[in-house]
Order: C-alpha cells, then structure tokens, then sequence
C-alpha cells in the first residue's frame, strides 16, 4: 500500500479539528450550484489546498472547498467545486477526495453536474437522473494500489446508481412538480467540447449525456460503499444537434435560467436521502 | 517553465534565423514531405536546432521546418511530423502548432496518409477530412493559458466548411476526385485488429489512422482555420484485411503523390487565409 492511509487518516483529523461532523449525505456541487451550500446551517469549511492529500489546485482563483453543515437536521458534506480531469489531475485524486467523503463517514453521496444532451428528446434546461454512466475518459480512478478498507479491488457496477435513490429521486421530483428525464451520462476528458462525428459515435454507444465529470467520483464512491443519485443539468444540445457553436458562456446561462429548479431538487432529494438513510 | 514561455523562445529563435512572417501552416504527413523541398526562397531549419521541438524518429519522416513562398503564398510547411506512438507527449506532438500560430499562421493544413474503412474508398484516394472522432488523450489537458485560448473550445466545426468548400472546387477543375469522410486516430504503432475496425465503423468513422487530431485540436483552440486532407494508402477492412506493412503504405502514399501535390498546390493558389 502506498500512504493514501496515512494521508486520509491526516485529512480526517483535520476536519474533524476544525469542526467537522458525520455527515449522512454528501454532495458534489456542479457549474451552476455552487452555492447551495452557502445554504447550510452552521456551516464550516476548510479549502482543498489545506487538506492533505488533496491535490493543489492547478486554475488560478478555483475556489475549491468541502463545506460541512445541516440542512433541515440532515448533516451534509459538500464539495465545492470539484476536481476535473481536463485541469490536469489524475482520476487518483479524485478518487482520494471521495474517499476522504466515504471516511468521514458519508453514507450516500448526490452528485451533480452540467452537460450536453445527445438525446434528441432533450431539450436545453431538461434535468436529467443519471441511470447508468460510460466511462469513456481514458481512465479509471482505481488505478493503483487498492486501499481494501474502503472496498475490493474489482469493484461491481451494475447498479452504480442506487435504484433506491432514483425512486426518491423521480418521488422528490414528481412532489415538487419538476419534469426529470432519465438517461445514461457518457463522460470524457474534454476540454474542448466534442465535434458533431463524435457525437454520433457516442449516440451509437448508447448515451443520452455528454459531460467532462462526474464518472470517475462515482467510480470511487461506489467503490467505497456509498449510495449514489446523480443529476445532470441538460445545458446545451451537443455538437451537431443544435446551437451552430459551443461556449462555456452558453453553458453558465443555461445553468443559470434553471439554476432554481435544479436547487429545489437537489436540496430536497439531499433531505429525502438523509432521511431514508439505511 | 511555462507553455507560452517555450513558445516565445522556439519562435524567437525561428525568427532570428529567418525573417519571415508565413501565414499558412502546412504540416506534411508520410509521403507528402517533398512539396517541402517546392517551396521557393526557402529557408530551412532542423526540428533539432529549435528550442523545445521534439527530434522526429521515424524513417521518411524528414524532421525540418522550411519557410518560404508557395503559389504566392507565405508558408511555413514541417517536412516531418511528431507522432504519439513515438512516446512524446500530446503536448510535445502539438508544440509545432503553438509556435506555427506564434509566427503568424492563421489557417492550418494537415494531410496523413491512412486506411480506408469505407468500402466506396480505394487505395490511392484521396479524401477531404470533414470531422474527426477523437479517443486519445486530449492535448489540452492542463492548465489553460487564456491568452492563448478559451478553456473549452468549441470543435463542432473543427475543420472549416469554407475551406473545404474551395477544396472540393479545386478537385472538380483539376479533375482529381475528392472522398469525404471522418478521420478516427488510434495512438498506434500496432495496426488494428479487425474487431477494432468494426469497432471504429460503427463508431462512425472512414479512415484510421495515427495523426493529425491533436494537433487540429490544438489549431481550432489558437483559433487557426484547418484543411485535413488524408491519402487513403490501404483499406482496413475487418473481413478482409491483409498483413500491412509500412513499405507498402509509404510505396501507396509515393504513387498518389503528384496527385495529392496538385491539389495542395492549386488550393494554396486560390485561398484567401
């Protein structure tokens, strides 16, 4: 084993010094909704580049950070910004950041992100549950020594996304009035964004959703135990399938026309979770 | 040190040697090396003696940047061409690129030569690269640089529709047919295994072969206008593929040549870059 032990033991102590609970449920906060943590009750937070074993950030002003508060009496860690592969990190470093979530005792974990949608059904603005994903990144988070406390070295992934939690999820949403599609989230590396004859391809491959995250975070939670829901934010129809160009402007808008809608979801699937924690 | 540091050195250095502002970039695959040695006033500078350029290993695969006039046109054309199976990093295989934009390019042409997977191709065919699919490490993995590029860039139009258009023009008066098709890159040296082939069929793709996307990657995020042109050397078809060697692609890529030269030359005459 190499010292990722030694270093989540490290991380671990340190949250816990600077105030850190067990949380029921975490939370990786994708473009859009960062800041529905800031809506946590006595919430404390430590910046990524503090804790150990976390990777220093590569991007100039990326305010990364794990948040730990409550929101109605559910004890929540969120990550605050997230770990991409296109900024340069390896998927060993997301996966340590799950781990470090998994050992401070997280049981569940609800993901979210922004992405482009292949299905021609989609539209703009559409909030997608993630049924199944392909990891289509070149990579896998698990490479390396396997650290056994967490879970085996061939982790199962034919339910990566808890049946259990999509049935909250598609209950949470009908209760609140939200349309929500379903669909399998294929991710890459990018940073740029896919050309038409890619999206092709990834349409024959069976998706519904393009996007740069998400796969190898869910790789390391499943592989640690936690149940996982995840939401995609449709914000633009991929390459070929709609709007002439693509931009990241694009993209930030998209999220924030439905940023309120995707914030009821999320903050009350995470309650529903956290109640319904096995 | 940084990315556009190393730039400005190898392009300082370019420019100490000549004085020299190109506008097109060419970088010429297997076979095509020699429209190098057509371009006029030239002045040629070994990949060697550039700061921060790769030294290029493969055989026929010359290794130098030459710089001067071509149908009127001020040209910077790599005679040689960095490979990812060669063990460079995606960011050494696209460094060219960088420092090619750096000395003024604005428009990019690559040509390759690679296998058919489309049955309507043939040996000797040359083909207009309408789009790419991409399964290697992406070469803009990293930190971005913003005042070279967006962090995401955009590649739904990766290789210019107008450029293409003049392309397929060019073809029609010089009475050379033009294929279209999309061009998929594996990280080679091996060649595929026929359920690979298959593989990359359904996918989408008409040609494979070990080039070119990185560095059309890197071109549309400086915001530089590409023309891909492929020479299809041999057909890589899953249920009937024969042994290949490089021999035989580089004996295919030498007969198509004047073909390909004439139409790379006629369409440099006519663009506006």
């Amino acid at each position: 084993m190499d010292n990722t032990y030694k270093l989540l033991d490290e991380a671990v102590a340190l949250l816990r010094r600077r105030g850190f609970g067990q949380p029921r449920v975490a939370v990786i906060l994708g473009s859009g909704l960062g800041d529905l943590a800031d809506g946590l009750a006595a919430p404390v937070a430590v910046d990524y580049s503090e804790i150990p074993g976390f990777a220093p950030s590569t991007v100039p002003g990326h305010a990364g950070r794990l948040v730990f508060g409550a929101w109605e009496g559910v004890s929540v860690v969120a990550m605050q910004g997230r770990y991409h592969g296109y900024e340069g990190y390896s998927q060993r470093q997301i996966a340590f950041a799950l781990w470090t979530l998994a050992a401070l005792g997280a049981k569940s974990l609800l993901v979210t992100n922004a992405a482009g949608g292949l299905n021609p059904e989609f539209r703009p603005g559409d909030l997608m549950l993630i049924a199944d994903h392909i990891n289509f990144t070149g990579g896998n988070p698990l490479i390396g020594p396997n650290p056994q406390r967490f879970g085996p070295r061939f982790p199962d992934l034919s339910r990566a996304y808890s049946p259990r939690l999509r049935e909250i999820a598609r209950e949470t949403a009908r209760e609140l009035g939200i349309p929500l599609r379903e669909g399998v989230y294929l991710a890459v590396t990018g940073p740029c964004y896919e050309t038409p004859a890619e999206i092709r391809s990834f349409r024959r491959l069976g998706a519904d959703a393009v996007g740069m995250s998400t796969v190898p975070e869910v790789i390391a939670a499943v592989h640690a135990g936690l149940e996982v829901a995840g939401i995609s934010c449709i914000t633009n129809m991929a390459a070929g399938m709609g709007a002439e160009k693509l931009s990241h402007e694009e993209v930030i808008e998209a999220a924030a026309r439905v940023k309120s809608k995707f914030a009821a979801l999320a903050a009350r699937l995470i309650v529903r979770i956290g109640r319904d924690a096995k | 040190m940084k990315l556009t540091e190393k730039i400005q050195e190898a392009a300082g250095f370019i420019r100490s040697i000549a004085d020299f502002q190109p506008e097109i970039a060419l970088i010429l695959g297997s076979g095509l090396g020699t429209l190098a040695d057509e371009i006029e006033e030239a002045r040629v500078i070994e990949y060697s003696a550039i700061p921060h350029f790769p030294v290029s290993t493969v055989a026929g695969h010359a290794g130098r940047l030459v710089l001067g006039m071509l149908e009127g046109k001020k040209v910077a054309a790599m005679q040689g061409r960095f490979h990812y199976y060669e063990g460079y990093s995606m960011q050494q295989v696209t460094f060219p690129v960088y420092v090619l934009k750096a000395l003024g390019c604005k428009a990019l042409v690559v040509t390759n030569a690679c296998g058919g997977l489309n049955r309507d191709f043939r040996p000797g065919d040359l083909m207009l690269i309408t789009d790419h699919i991409n399964i290697l490490p992406n070469p803009l993995i990293g930190p971005n640089y913003e005042e070279l590029g967006p962090r995401f860039p955009d590649m739904s139009r990766a290789y210019d529709p107008q450029y293409r258009e003049l392309a397929l023009e060019v073809g029609r008066d010089l009475g050379i047919t033009l294929r279209q098709g999309v061009y998929m890159a594996i990280s080679g040296p091996s060649y595929s295994t026929p359920a690979e082939l298959r593989m990359l069929i359904t996918l989408g793709a008409d040609t494979v072969g070990m080039s070119t996307i990185p560095e059309v990657i890197v071109a549309n995020y400086l915001g530089m206008r590409v023309l891909g042109i492929s020479c299809i050397t041999d057909m890589a078809l899953p249920d009937e593929l024969e042994p290949l060697t490089h021999e035989q692609v580089v004996r295919v890529a030498n007969e198509t040549r004047p073909r390909f030269i004439n139409l790379v030359r006629a369409w440099l005459r006519r663009v506006d870059p």
